[in-house]
This record gives structure tokens, C-alpha cells and sequence, in this order.
């Protein structure tokens, strides 16, 4: 129990002042980033993602409602 | 009988959907970069589509439900449902892909950029026509309310859209930049009428799908209440 | 003639209603108050003052005491089955509907009144050159307001989640009135001239006939069964 208490405290250790090195490094590519627009690439990438989800998400739930219906009704008649 | 439109709704449906990769294959492989905007602009070939589906699911909505309130017809509310469902979808689209283009164009996810308000005062519409709907327990009471707000929403929207406009004139953004620059590129232009025909004919083709099922659901409600 | 008896008695019915027991009449004015009270608690005036925002809050708290009150004008009258009543009388749709909404109108106004009193003392407010303007924008704009919500407080009475609902209902529709009724208060309350609210007050016209007509169109939809 100690002895993973330790380990944890110096995992932590070592995750903070790497950060602490890293956080000026992030913004650096952060801010390349935005230079080079490939944050609009992302975006355009998401838009379109979501679209095509939404659009068969709705074609998928129509199915399945359908198939569930016709279902029962199948069931009605026999 | 609702299984022959779904036959035709099923095809159109897939026309739509080749068309829809067409213009994927034209946004991310064919059509040149816009040079003020840059990479972002690309989300128009998509996103003014969807507005534009989305505004005509609301027209249909109306239009259904005017001819339901009048002629009590059920297949006019049945109509009107089934658009309905797919100008939710859309809108929903619409309000997502937009913020993702003005936080590029405009460097923020939201601006009061009028056509925007008016999709999500639109989108609100929408939930208030389904929350009537399955609030209220005597269905055929249900379908009166549904139309009675879509006829209203459609009469309120020219006034909300002059409204919107005008009320942006009072305050100008500064940071934003034109979404409609000088004359779009005919490659450009090709595209986003190609992007206009795909989502026009899936839309109308999933339409016809979502009229079959709710055609189906009433039989099997019909045929459940009357044993 | 006897539509204007018919209108007249759906008026006073409604009118002597609410003067017997002054229920909504006495929720919305409170109502108007303590959102008065408590709106100065939210703001620190030594940051904003509150005849810049005062338009603004003027037409919040006439929304919010509104949609209160007129969302009460059918639900008084479905507890006790007293609707079904006046549905059998031989009073047209359309008449009953333009009754309520004449009734709602003047509750509306006298807690838009109540609100201007009570608001000026509170925040010290100037109500500018032109008080019979701004009396006009917010009557305009308070008709718009009631036409819709007569409708809707019908619509939102026949379901299951009642009141409740009708602000999902008309706060979407009720844009081009903010818009217009806000704008053109806050204008007067600044010491602008007249000639620049008389748009706002056409276009609040405009809103409030649009609505006059939807519903009085569309009410025989929703009461009947």
C-alpha cells in the first residue's frame, strides 16, 4: 500500500514537470497550428463527419423502426 | 402499400446517397481552395445545403399541415411529421457545421449572424412541434396542435428573419468577414449545386422512407386498438 | 351586431372573472415586483446603469409576468369543465378567441403599467420626452405578445405538460417583438426623437396583426375536440 502510494506520488511528480516542460512546446504547435490552418482541415473533416452521422443515423433509426414494425404487423396477421 | 414506397423512397434515397459521395469526392479532391477564406470555406458546399433542406422541410411542414387543418386528411399530417423529423435532422446539422466555420472564418463558435439565429430559433420550432405532439395524450388533438404551430411558425418567420437582419444592422461584428465575396468560381459554383441536388434528393428520398414507417406504425396502432 | 354583443360578452365574462378573484392579476403584478427587486441585486450599478438596461429588463419581465398569466387564462377554466360550457354556447371561434385576448390585453397592460411605476421608483428612471410613445410601443408590442400567447396558452392547456410548455412554444416567436419593442424603448429612454421608433412601432403593428390573424384563424383548431 506504501509502497504504491510512492509510486503514485513520483508518477505525479514526473507527469507535472514534464507538462511543465511540454506547455510551452503545446502552444508553440498550438499556435503553428493555427498558422498553418490545419485546425481548418480538422474542422472541415468534423463538419462533414457529423453531417454523415446525422444523415444515417436517421436512415438507420428509420430502418430499424420500420423493421420493428412491420415486424408486429407480420405478427398481427399470422 | 407502404412497402412500394418504400421501393421508390429506398432508390431515391440511394441516388441521394451517390450523389452525396460525389460531392464529397468534388469538396475534398476537385473544387480549388477559395483564396479569402482558405480551407474552411469548403464546409459551404455542405453546410448551405443542409440550410437549404432544412427550410424546406419547414415548408413542406406548413404547407401539410395547412392542408391537414383544412381537409383533415391523414395523410397530409403524416406528411408533415416525416418532414418535420428530417428539418430537425438538418437543422441540427446546420447549427453544428456552422459555429465549426465561424470559428475559422470569424474566430468565434457563435456570432449572431442572422441566417444562423434564424435556423436555431427554427430548430426550436421543431422541438416545440414534436413536444406538443407527444404531450398530448388524445392523439388526433396531438396533430391539430402540431399544425397549428407549424402554420404559425411558417407566418413568423419572414418577421423573425427581418427582424434578425435588422437587429444586426444596429450592431455590426467587426471581425467578420463576407461568406458572400465577389462571384463564386463556376467550379465552386458546380459544386455547391451539385451539393444543393444530393442533399435535395436524399432528403426527398428518406422522406418517402419516413412517410412509409409512419404509415406503418399507424396500421399496426390502427389494427392493435381494434384487435 | 351581434358579433360585437358576443365579443363584449366573452370580455366581460373573462374581465369579471379575473375581478372577483384577482388571482392573475395579483401573481403578475407580484411577480412584476419582485423580479424588480431582484433585478436590482443583479446589477451593480456602479458598473452598468439601469436606465441603459432598463429597456431590456421592461421586456424580460413582460415576457416572463406574461407568459404566467396568460398561460393561466384556459387552465382557470378546464379545472372545473367550465370551458366545455362556453364551447357549446353559440359563440364563434374566432369571437371567443379575440375576447380572451382582448381580457389577457388589459391584464398585460395594467402589470406593463405597474412595471413602468414600479421600475421608475426603483431604478430612478427617466421615461424620456415622449411617454405617450413609449405607452404606444409597449401597447403594440404587449398585443402582439397576447395574440400569440392566447394561442399557444390554448395549445399548451390541451397537453399534458400544461403551462409549461408554452414558453418552449412562443419564446422563438416572440423574437421580432423583442427585437422591435426593446429597441425602440431603449431609444426613448435615451432622449431619442420620435421619428426614429415609429419604424419599431409599425413593425410591431405588423407582428401584432400577423398574430391577431393566425390565431383567430386557427383557435377553432385547437378548442375543438
Amino acid at each position: 500500500m506504501r509502497r504504491s502510494m510512492k509510486l503514485f506520488g513520483s508518477t505525479m511528480v514526473a507527469i507535472v514537470t514534464l507538462a511543465a516542460a511540454a506547455a510551452p512546446l503545446v502552444a508553440q504547435a498550438e499556435e503553428l497550428g493555427q498558422q498553418t490552418l490545419g485546425r481548418a482541415y480538422w474542422h472541415v473533416f468534423l463538419a462533414y463527419a457529423i453531417a454523415w452521422i446525422f444523415i444515417f443515423g436517421w436512415i438507420i433509426s428509420i430502418a430499424r423502426r420500420l423493421g420493428r414494425v412491420e415486424k408486429s404487423l407480420g405478427n398481427l396477421d399470422g | 402499400m407502404y412497402k412500394r414506397t418504400g421501393w421508390i423512397g429506398t432508390a431515391t434515397a440511394l441516388l441521394g446517397v451517390a450523389l452525396s459521395v460525389l460531392v464529397l469526392w468534388m469538396v475534398f479532391f476537385w473544387v480549388p481552395t477559395e483564396a479569402n477564406q482558405g480551407v474552411i470555406q469548403r464546409i459551404f458546399y455542405m453546410h448551405v445545403p443542409a440550410a437549404w433542406v432544412a427550410f424546406m422541410a419547414f415548408g413542406i411542414v406548413a404547407f401539410a399541415s395547412a392542408v391537414y387543418l383544412w381537409l383533415g386528411d391523414e395523410r397530409a399530417d403524416m406528411a408533415a411529421v416525416a418532414a418535420a423529423e428530417g428539418g430537425i435532422i438538418f437543422t441540427g446539422i446546420v447549427l453544428l457545421t456552422g459555429p465549426l466555420w465561424g470559428k475559422i472564418a470569424w474566430g468565434t463558435y457563435w456570432t449572431w449572424e442572422p441566417r444562423l439565429t434564424l435556423t436555431l430559433l427554427l430548430f426550436f420550432i421543431y422541438v416545440g412541434y414534436f413536444m406538443v405532439r407527444a404531450a398530448t395524450e388524445n392523439p388526433e388533438k396531438g396533430k391539430r396542435f402540431a399544425a397549428v404551430v407549424g402554420i404559425v411558425g411558417a407566418l413568423d418567420i419572414p418577421l423573425i428573419h427581418v427582424s434578425v437582419l435588422w437587429f444586426r444592422s444596429l450592431h455590426p461584428e467587426p471581425v467578420v468577414l463576407k461568406a458572400e465575396g465577389p462571384t463564386l468560381d463556376p467550379d465552386m459554383l458546380t459544386t455547391l449545386l451539385t451539393g444543393f441536388l444530393a442533399f435535395t434528393v436524399l432528403f426527398v428520398g428518406v422522406l418517402m422512407l419516413r412517410y412509409g414507417l409512419e404509415r406503418a406504425e399507424r396500421e399496426l396502432n390502427l389494427r392493435q386498438v381494434t384487435g | 351586431m351581434t358579433y360585437l354583443r358576443q365579443l363584449r360578452a366573452v370580455i366581460r365574462k373573462d374581465l369579471l372573472q379575473e375581478l372577483r378573484t384577482k388571482q392573475r392579476l395579483a401573481t403578475m403584478g407580484g411577480f412584476a415586483v419582485l423580479v424588480g427587486v431582484l433585478f436590482n441585486y443583479s446589477i451593480d450599478q456602479a458598473i452598468v446603469a439601469a436606465q441603459d438596461i432598463a429597456s431590456g429588463l421592461i421586456w424580460m419581465t413582460l415576457v416572463f409576468a406574461g407568459v404566467m398569466g396568460v398561460g393561466r387564462t384556459f387552465e382557470l377554466e378546464a379545472e372545473d369543465g367550465a370551458f366545455q360550457g362556453v364551447l357549446l354556447s353559440p359563440i364563434p371561434r374566432d369571437a371567443l378567441y379575440l375576447g380572451k385576448v382582448v381580457s389577457n390585453f388589459v391584464l398585460v397592460y395594467l402589470v406593463v403599467l405597474l412595471v413602468l411605476a414600479v421600475f421608475g421608483v426603483f431604478f430612478q428612471l427617466d421615461y424620456g420626452n415622449h411617454p405617450f410613445m413609449l405607452l404606444a410601443v409597449l401597447a403594440v408590442g404587449a398585443l402582439g405578445f397576447v395574440a400569440l400567447a392566447t394561442l399557444f396558452g390554448a395549445v399548451s392547456s390541451g397537453t399534458a405538460l400544461g403551462e409549461t410548455l408554452l414558453p418552449i412554444l412562443v419564446f422563438p416567436l416572440l423574437v421580432p417583438m423583442v427585437v422591435y419593442g426593446a429597441s425602440g424603448t431603449s431609444r426613448l429612454l435615451a432622449g431619442r426623437p420620435i421619428a426614429e421608433v415609429e419604424g419599431n412601432l409599425r413593425m410591431l403593428a405588423a407582428f401584432a396583426l400577423v398574430a391577431l390573424f393566425a390565431g383567430a384563424g386557427l383557435f377553432r383548431f385547437v378548442v375543438e375536440d
